[in-house]
């Protein structure tokens, strides 16, 4: 009978919640931040309440809030957490402000690699990185004397003997939830062949036979799929990997932990990391990574305290502590096993996410069109047509396609 | 009652509708009309990202919005007529669809498959949530006193749960293996996946929709109950009525204006059906006119978003829920006539 | 009414508890069965047997159960409390109410009964437990898994109870703001057979069949420049309103008018006019008429429309994720905030602990209030 009382516990964390532990220095300048709320950002934040005078929102309408946030005068928050996307309005709005002067004057820990540089200013400093990776079971592929896929030939074929033993429910679990999901699968196939997204003043060039091998092999992979692979998120396709249903997936980098997590989990040790399964020119992947930026509506002071606690949140000793949250691009940071997968596509040259305006409305586009595909409502051509052609309407109305 | 004493009682209620639902509806409305954009340019830029150990820089044309001397981003505003509406109708591909007769096609338009989904929604959830309703109250009535209490506190436990987590638990029982399809799969011996296709997810989502509302209908239609006068059941007896005659010339006759009530509700509610795509996840497959302008307006990755788009589906989407309403209206006026 | 009228055949009396039977369980089944799994490790969570949902092997197995002797005493407690209580609350609450406002000795009267059985189940007891378990040999060795520290995880380590309280005064708010408006709207409705007042309503209820999203995502800009925007008008008092529970408050109240007015109006329609004009007779006007004569009957109705009122804001997403930032979050988003995370299996058994801990207040509610909201309905809230 382990049961706490919770009426103490709850004043125990009253108490804890004041202290202002393992921060160099206590801030006195009253700083917000708004970021997404996945589990690096949690840690980072609280590292940075450590300061004093910290109040950070983990908000998941960040996306939303973000750009008006930060366009009011003063913003209403001095931090923001972005990604290679979220960063384009902030960037393109000039709402947040160059970091040269700051990270000269406090700087000296961060690495180059970290600097995000926009026409030769540093905008934003990154924390981590993450992509899209193989996993796969190793027991069930030495059994099978099965190689670790390389290609998506490879896994499809490796995925018909899986299928053929029988040993798990299915062979391939994938992150084909329908929308924002949906989409990045396609930019990572199209990626893999090699395609360019755009042409001339940002016309789409997606309908040709590069897109169409990209969905050929999406189509392929849902053969051997749980048939709700169009509500499977990367939440969803964890825990199957986590309750031994599935045997292979290409999936987020920072959701490794969770297979060993033994609360959880009931193949610890089992699943082993590989890079990206090559496309024919790259792997298919995209590299993504999530840093902070610092409000433009600020004053001078604000922002010096502000850089100041990010650095604090972002420092060594919280890396050390939370080693493999993420795959963190700061120093102190000893890449494990669990790294091992996106260190191998980024060695075999993965891109990085290609963000930008237009980019944005052909991913949703993409995101929303493509299931017709794969339930079979349409042919491959049709469908790429038709996303090419929402595209068109939705960049007409964002200005951005003539 | 004088005019000035009406409208100090009415003015705080009608002044916050003014505010934030009036307001925001006539912008939606002009906005509908217009079309306000950044001004682009294309400029060559060096961007660096970080790679796992080195940083990958690229130079590339990218189209960034201009800035004015106060940093604001420049726009421009064009009146653009109906354009909004035909990006959403795309009347010609419907048309082009319908006469071919390609039913598929047609389906295949994001506005109409929203439409025939919500039509379906609305008018296949009505009766069976006042049918429901109605038999839920009439047992209610016919237990026995004890446990009336009890039984209309589990009755409403489906109504007041919160919608979006009502939604959910119904996931977790039902998705993958969720405990009710492990149960089916057993006892049928074979494989199901509710969620693969469109209409085992549709069923699932009314299902749910009837599970949500009927404890309101039932309800309300068992107060009504209360107050059936127990005369002309008795005279009714005594004339040799069937129970059944009794239930459809008198119980229901007098429970009449609670269920034009309930239905009226419910039919303005379902036509916005909106918690139940998400929370079900079902975009793939089916979605819904409130969805289609939710989607508009959710901003991407670079912070687009659709909103004359957005505004031309909500108002296509208000011309609906007026015509479905015409009817109960319609009846509310002859009662304001006849009552003045 | 003779007994002839009551009087069925058994087929019909069989077939009417069967479908009542039936009903219970389809009503009751999902919230009992997140119940249970919120009590569980990950793992048997979600088991896909039912068994196993129920026994939790594994969660025992990672040393988390309770024993005979803990089921056997807990269960003797409850009813023994269930008992108590039914015997005990109703004279009490009767005999320390103010005369009029029993409804609010019965809400404090829950509250205190809540508070004393959280107390003695989750502090009192287990710490009994811990000591006699061992000494009693076998049946004190856990058989049944079941855990309690998804609970305290929301509450303790991520802070539910500032959701909670904040979602308190929201609702509270809602609820006390839109009443005040609806009911002197309601009442001027009822007895006004203007051309005006009736298209008021028909407007109203337009209002009510609007998509909320549409309405929602044109606040945020202004909100969060309200500064600016209101800086003419109220200097440099101007409060930006993104963030601010009041805001909020405003908006469900306006999004709720519509349901409010036409429920308090029928409500209304059916208390007598010939009431207020007697006391108009006497020399009052309408204010002290609705004052004198209209307020002491109306509560039923108010007490019904202010349910449903409690029941939009309490369990309101899409305003609140909107337009408040995380410092004064309400229960329901944070709640989907937790499934919208990167969540790993735990996240989503922590967030069925919270979703059934946000279900509980509207439990008591219902049991303190069933009685009013079917006598408030019958009275005539709902006459179309």
């Amino acid at each position: 009978m382990k049961l706490k009382t919770i009426a103490l516990a709850g004043t125990m964390s009253l108490m804890s919640s004041v202290a202002f532990a393992e921060c160099a220095y206590e801030n006195t300048v009253p700083l917000k931040s708004l970021s997404a709320g996945f589990e690096a950002w949690k840690v980072v934040t609280d590292a940075m309440a450590e300061c004093g005078n910290f109040e950070a929102s983990l908000d998941q309408e960040f996306r939303e809030k973000q750009p008006e946030a930060f366009a009011a005068d003063p913003a209403l928050y001095q931090i923001g957490g972005v990604a290679n996307g979220t960063m384009v309005p902030l960037q393109n709005a000039g709402t947040i402000r160059p970091l040269d002067d700051l990270v000269a004057k406090y700087g000296q820990n961060l690495t180059p690699n970290q600097l995000i540089k926009v026409d030769g200013k540093v905008m934003a400093v990154a924390m981590m990185v993450n992509a899209q990776h193989l996993m796969y079971r190793e027991d069930i592929l030495t059994d099978l004397g099965l190689d670790v896929p390389g290609t998506y030939a490879d896994v499809l074929a490796a995925a018909a003997k899986i299928k053929e033993a029988g040993v798990v429910d299915y062979p391939i679990g994938g992150t084909f939830k329908t929308g924002w999901n949906l989409g990045q699968e396609f930019i990572n196939l199209f990626l893999g062949e090699g395609g360019e997204f755009f042409g001339e003043g940002n016309l789409p060039s997606i309908n040709n036979e590069k897109g169409l091998a990209a969905l050929e092999v999406m189509k392929a992979l849902t053969e051997y799929m749980d048939p709700e692979y169009l509500v499977s998120d990367s939440t969803y396709v964890q825990q199957q990997f986590q309750q031994g249903k599935i045997a292979m997936s290409n999936l987020w980098a920072s959701r490794a932990a969770a297979m060993n997590d033994e609360a959880e989990s009931q193949v610890v040790g089992k699943v082993k990391m590989a890079g990206a399964p090559m496309g024919s020119a790259f792997p298919a992947t995209t590299i993504w990574w999530d840093g902070i930026v610092l409000a433009a509506n600020q004053t001078d002071e604000q922002a010096e305290a502000a850089f100041q606690v990010a650095l604090e949140g972002m420092d060594e000793e919280v890396v050390k502590a939370n080693n493999d949250t993420s795959i963190w691009l700061i120093p102190g940071y000893v890449p494990g096993e669990l790294a091992a997968g996106a260190a191998a596509s980024a060695g075999a040259g993965a891109k990085p996410y290609p963000s930008s305006v237009p980019f944005g409305i052909l991913h949703t586009a993409l995101g929303n069109g493509l299931a017709d595909y794969l339930t079979g409502a349409k042919d491959a051509a049709t469908t790429l047509a038709d996303i090419e052609a929402a595209y068109v309407t939705a960049a007409k109305e964002a200005g951005v396609v003539e | 009652m004088k005019f000035k004493t009406f409208a100090v009682f009415v003015g705080p209620s009608v002044l916050m509708m003014l505010l934030f639902i009036a307001f925001p509806l006539v912008s939606v409305f002009i906005q509908s009309f217009k079309i306000t954009q950044p001004v682009y340019e294309t400029v060559q830029m060096e961007t660096c990202t970080p790679g796992f150990l080195t940083q990958t820089c690229v130079t590339e044309e990218k189209s960034v919005p201009v800035l004015d001397e106060a940093g604001e981003i420049v726009t421009q505003t064009e009146w653009v007529g109906l354009q909004s509406y035909i990006n959403v109708l795309e009347p010609e591909r419907a048309w082009a669809a319908l006469s071919a007769g390609d039913w598929r096609a047609f389906q295949s338009i994001d506005f109409w498959k929203a439409l025939r989904f919500t039509l379906t929604f609305t008018f296949i959830t009505l009766p069976l949530v006042l049918g429901t309703g109605l038999a839920i109250a009439l047992v209610i009535n016919n237990a026995a006193r004890r446990v009336k209490g009890p039984v209309i506190f589990i009755s409403l436990l489906p109504f007041i749960i919160t919608p979006v987590i009502g939604a959910l638990s119904i996931n977790w029982l039902f998705r993958g293996d969720g405990i009710l399809t492990a149960t089916m799969e057993r006892m049928l011996d074979r494989d199901i996946a509710l969620f693969a296709q469109a209409w085992t997810i549709e069923i699932l989502m009314m299902v749910y929709r009837v599970w949500h509302v009927a404890p309101f209908a039932a309800i309300v239609f068992y107060a009504g109950l209360q107050t059936v006068s127990s005369d002309s059941l008795e005279s009714a007896l005594i004339d040799g009525a069937s129970r059944w005659q009794r239930l459809k010339y008198i119980v229901i006759p007098h429970l009449m204006p609670l269920i034009v009530f309930v239905g009226m509700i419910h039919l303005m509610d379902t036509y916005r059906v909106f918690e139940e795509i998400v929370g079900f996840s079902s975009q793939g497959h089916v979605i819904s006119l409130q969805w289609l302008t939710y989607d508009f307006l959710q901003p991407d990755q670079s912070g687009n978003r659709s909103i004359s788009r957005a505004s031309a589906s909500a108002m296509l989407t208000m011309v609906g829920i007026v015509l479905l309403l015409i009817p109960p209206l319609k009846r509310t006026w002859r009662d304001h006539r006849g009552s003045h | 009414m003779t007994q002839a009228v009551h009087r069925q055949p058994l087929g019909l009396r069989v077939l009417s508890s069967g479908f009542l039977i039936f009903w219970c369980i389809v009503a009751a089944f999902p919230i009992f069965w997140i119940t249970v799994m919120s009590f569980k490790s990950p793992v048997d969570a979600f088991d896909g047997n039912a068994a196993n949902v129920i026994f939790g092997p594994a969660t025992l197995a990672a040393g988390k159960g309770i024993s005979i002797l803990d089921i056997l005493v807990y269960l003797a407690l409850a009813i023994w409390m269930f008992r108590r209580i039914a015997r005990m609350l109703p004279d009490m609450v009767l005999s320390y109410s103010p005369q009029g406002r029993q409804w609010l000795g019965w809400l404090i009267g829950a509250a205190v009964t809540g508070l004393v059985v959280v107390v003695t189940f989750f502090a009192l007891l287990p710490a009994v437990l811990n000591v006699l378990n061992p000494l009693v040999g076998p049946l004190g060795r856990d058989v049944w898994g079941f855990t309690t520290e998804h609970y305290q995880t929301v509450w303790v380590d991520r802070g539910f109870f500032r959701n909670f309280q904040n979602s308190l005064i929201v609702t509270l708010g809602v609820v006390t703001v839109s009443l005040t408006v609806g009911t002197l709207a309601g009442y001027g409705l009822a007895r006004s057979g203007s051309t005006l007042a009736f298209w008021i309503l028909i407007i109203a209820l337009v209002f009510r069949a609007l998509p909320h999203s549409v309405l929602v995502a044109g606040y945020l800009p202004v909100f969060i420049n309200s500064a600016e925007i209101l800086r003419p008008i109220l200097g440099d008092a101007a409060p930006t309103l993104y963030g601010k529970p009041v805001a909020v408050i405003a908006v469900l109240v306006a999004i709720n008018q519509p349901f409010t007015i036409w429920m308090l109006r029928s409500f209304f329609q059916n208390i007598p006019a010939e009431l207020d004009e007697a006391a108009r007779v006497d020399g009052c006007n309408h204010f002290q008429a609705f004052r004198r004569v209209i307020m002491p009957v109306m509560w039923p109705g108010v007490i019904t429309t202010g349910l449903f009122s409690f029941l939009l804001a309490y369990n309101d997403f899409l305003v609140t994720s909107l337009l408040l930032d995380a410092q004064n979050q309400t229960m329901v988003p944070a709640i989907a905030g937790m499934f919208n995370r990167e969540t790993t299996t735990t996240d989503q058994v922590v967030a069925v602990a919270a979703a059934v801990s946000i279900t509980a207040p509207l439990f008591i509610l219902v049991m303190v209030f069933q009685r009013q909201i079917v006598s408030g309905l019958t009275a005539g809230a709902v006459k179309g």
